[in-house]
């Protein structure tokens, strides 16, 4: 295996994210799962909007596009159009694919467009204060939700499989094998893949929850993980904290999978007809 | 033995297969019209420990234990398994051992220099007692034949070639007691095995496994936050954070290797590199060492 840090543009490390975020962690487990694909760096494409989540694209060596905030899906769908030999790959957050940019999301699996999108899920706005995003869980607090979040939150997997995402999956952000393994399936997948990391934000959610740093967090999600009947490499955490009753739990692996014509535009449908 | 039976000793390591393969020589033995009697001690078997399973046969066979210093054949499925068991061999007789190394966690001395008890694979280690020796690398053949789980098949064969017993025989043995779908691989591994037992090939030096010295943490401190993440989740304590957020080795040699701190290091500040220093287990003798002493 080659070092993951010859895919990090390495002048502009360290990053900017928090202690204890597992943005990185997610960062990290990509590049194992390009290297494990044996992808050309120049043949990848990493397209985000704005976010923590959407910072990591600076730090990956691959071609790299910073768009404007929720258009990842739709700035990725015009590149992979017009450039259909990259691999196109969409990292976004919670804030940025489900709230702002939920519409670009949606549409783009609706066409199942052959991009893979990474949804780093921390459940709330972590860039902008700690604000209540659409996953935020009922309850949680937040800055704009002092008193308890009063709204229902996203299920972000089963909203994109109704959108039409032919390949959806979700996985912890603590359980970096299992998720290296499923961003491979997922890039390796034709059509629209969308994998949900459940991501943490020690420095927003976690101090207004009083959930802990960050290994408390991710800690406590890994006594949440339900995996489905998926064969995985698993390498469970030590778990060195003792927990009370845990929150319900995090269904992970792949959720849903199927073949289905893919997106390739107007053109190149005319043209395989006549 | 005064008597006119011979005997075999198959040793293991729990979940090898030697309580199968003890069946299949058994059941060729039979076959081939001699009186047989076979008899098996499991140690903590689930736990890696030693199983062995003695065969004697001939026209009359009392006892299914084969004496010390007795037996015709011994054949290892595991190297340190061999040597325990070579002192029931006869002079002049056969040890066919495979070479492949199972650790148990027991022989570990020392956990600080990584000192293992383990044996090395020294093919003088059998051949000063006047045997012949055939030093097997079954692994390796049974994957050549595209299945790793017939090695022991391999070894089956190279017993073959030591006891008088048609091919016939053993194969419909083979036949009847290896799973289902598995019969075409196990009959090509048996007769890998005859082959590698009748014309010793040079065994290639196998993978060192097992406990193989601490590993190198090398931790990149201007890119580390101290957010405390490794040094919570690695399962021998190794790493430390400071109350300067400063992030510290505070036992090196306690690393296994396992990269959980390096996976889950979200700021890329962790590297585990394999160790400098090379296991004890030792190193694999030229094969041309081996050779038959006594005929």
């Amino acid at each position: 295996m080659t070092d993951v840090k010859s895919y990090l543009r390495e002048w502009a490390m360290p990053h900017v994210l928090c202690p204890g975020c597992a943005h990185g962690i997610v960062l990290r487990s990509f590049l194992v799962a390009v290297d494990d694909l044996q992808l050309d760096q120049n043949k990848v494409a990493l397209v985000a909007g704005i976010g923590c989540s959407s910072r990591l694209v600076g730090y990956a060596d691959f071609c790299t596009l910073h768009g404007t905030h929720g258009r990842a899906p739709a700035f990725a769908t015009g590149l992979k159009l017009a450039r259909p030999e990259l691999s196109v790959v969409v990292v976004t957050g919670d804030g940025d694919g489900l709230a702002i940019g939920g519409n670009h999301l949606i549409h783009a699996a609706r066409r199942n467009i052959d991009i893979t999108v990474i949804l780093l899920n921390n459940s709330i706005y972590g860039m902008t204060g700690g604000q209540v995003a659409p996953t935020t869980p009922p309850g949680a607090f937040a800055s704009t939700a002092p008193g308890g979040n009063t709204e229902a939150s996203f299920d972000a997997c089963k909203l994109l499989i109704g959108a039409g995402a032919s390949f959806v999956a979700r996985v912890l952000a603590a359980t970096p094998i299992e998720m290296t393994k499923l961003m491979a399936d997922g890039m390796s997948h034709r059509g629209f893949s969308f994998i949900e990391v459940i991501s943490d934000c020690p420095e927003y959610f976690g101090r207004y929850n009083k959930a802990g740093g960050g290994a408390a967090m991710l800690t406590g999600l890994t006594l949440r993980d339900e995996g489905v009947a998926v064969p995985l490499a698993s390498k469970r955490f030590v778990n060195h904290v003792p927990s009370s009753a845990p929150p319900p739990g995090i269904t992970t692996g792949v959720l849903h999978r199927e073949d289905r014509p893919v997106f390739v535009g107007v053109r190149k449908a005319v043209d395989d007809e006549s | 033995m005064s008597d006119n039976t011979s005997g075999l000793v198959l040793a293991g390591v729990g979940g090898q297969g030697v309580v199968m393969a003890s069946m299949i020589v058994a059941d060729a033995l039979v076959r081939a019209g001699h009186d047989v009697k076979q008899s098996e001690v499991h140690g903590m078997a689930q736990r890696g420990g030693s199983v062995f399973s003695h065969i004697r046969w001939g026209p009359q066979v009392d006892s299914p234990l084969v004496p010390v210093g007795t037996a015709s054949v011994l054949a290892s499925f595991e190297w340190a398994e061999a040597i325990r068991w070579v002192p029931y061999v006869r002079v002049g007789g056969v040890v066919i051992a495979d070479v492949r190394t199972i650790v148990p966690p027991g022989a570990c001395a020392d956990r600080r220099s990584w000192t293992t008890r383990y044996p090395e694979i020294d093919p003088s280690l059998l051949l000063d007692r006047r045997l012949k020796a055939r030093l097997i690398d079954a692994a390796a053949t049974a994957t050549a034949l595209g299945n790793v789980r017939a090695a022991n098949s391999v070894i089956l064969g190279s017993v073959a070639a030591f006891v008088d017993v048609e091919q016939s025989h053993w194969e419909a043995s083979i036949e009847r007691l290896v799973p289902r779908g598995t019969v075409d691989v196990n009959l090509a591994a048996f007769r890998a095995g005859l082959e590698v037992a009748e014309a010793p090939t040079p065994a290639p030096a196998p993978e060192h496994r097992g406990f193989s010295g601490p590993h190198q943490i090398d931790i990149r401190q201007e890119w580390c936050k101290g957010c405390d993440i490794c040094s919570r989740v690695c399962p021998e304590y190794c790493l430390e954070v400071g109350s300067d957020a400063s992030l510290n080795v505070s036992n090196p040699d306690a690393c296994t290797g396992c990269r959980l701190c390096e996976l889950l290091c979200p700021d890329f500040a962790i590297s585990i590199s394999a160790p400098r220093q090379t296991a004890h287990v030792g190193a694999f003798n030229e094969p041309g060492e081996i050779e038959d002493e006594s005929d």
